[in-house]
């Protein structure tokens, strides 16, 4: 059984498992800390996005950023969130409609996401959407790591090198977030 | 370069005619990242099935489904 404080070093055969993992599901590795950081950012800026909406929906609207939804007529481009998604609003009598709006480019299509009255409610509806759909991705990689070991190295107990695996995963970070988190390490030095 | 010739008791089975995909599977055939297939899959866009282990299956019913429709 795994101890995840089992502190041994670890086996030749997990040391190749690991490798092994790391090589084929690399992808995961390389798209999983740029999702979950865009999800992070999305949480934190939530109140300053909300704000920018608001004052978008206050303004009128340049005519190229005026979107076509399927079967929702007209909406206005306000902020983008994420690739291909954005937060947009509409007029309706006495204020706005806020819609978070994804744009498929294979299909040429605009698809709402989730919409309501109140801007920052609906990022917030949108950003827990946005962490369950990670947490699906985490779940999947779990069994997908441990089908991958099972099926390279079978009989073996790799419970280790799986843990492993999924820490990485989550621990990962992209260059970006490492010079972001390096700036701020920096700035809170030279403020003491 | 020498082909194996094919015989009746050796059907081709191409890709396509898997009942169900991976989500990177799945992810590549619609050109987007997976994040945004597993985007789907908690919205319920894109129903999927666990295979032994747990991990995720797409059918291929539910990748045509999603682009007939959407």
């Amino acid at each position: 059984m795994s101890n995840r404080f089992d502190d041994r070093r670890s086996t030749e055969l997990e040391d190749k498992a690991h490798a092994e993992a790391v090589q084929h599901f690399t992808e995961h590795l390389k798209q999983f800390p740029t999702s979950r950081e865009a999800v992070d950012r999305l949480e934190r800026d939530i109140a300053k996005i909300g704000l920018a909406a608001n004052m978008a929906a206050s303004k009128p609207t340049p005519k190229e950023n005026i979107i076509q939804v399927d079967g929702d007529g007209q909406w206005h481009k306000s902020v983008d969130l994420m690739d291909n998604i954005c937060l947009c609003h509409r007029p309706i009598t006495g204020g706005a409609e806020y819609a978070v709006v994804e744009h498929f480019p294979a299909r040429g299509t605009n698809e709402i996401w989730n919409r309501g009255w109140n801007a920052v409610e609906v990022l917030k509806a949108f950003a827990q959407e946005q962490r369950q759909a990670l947490q699906i991705w985490t779940e999947d990689m779990t069994a997908q790591v441990k089908e991958f070991l099972a099926e390279k190295f079978p009989g073996q107990d790799l419970s280790r090198v799986a843990d492993g695996f999924m820490h990485r995963l989550a621990t990962h970070t992209t260059s970006h977030q490492q010079a972001q988190s390096h700036g701020e390490n920096r700035s809170r030095g030279m403020r003491i | 370069m020498e082909l194996i010739p094919k015989t009746e008791e050796q059907p081709a089975v191409t890709p396509t005619e898997r009942l169900a995909y991976s989500v990177q599977e799945s992810a590549d055939m619609l050109g987007v990242n997976y994040f945004s297939v597993y985007r789907l899959i908690q919205r319920g866009k894109l129903k999927v099935c666990r295979a032994l282990r747990g991990k995720l299956l797409v059918p291929r019913a539910e990748l045509l489904k999603l682009l007939a429709t959407e």
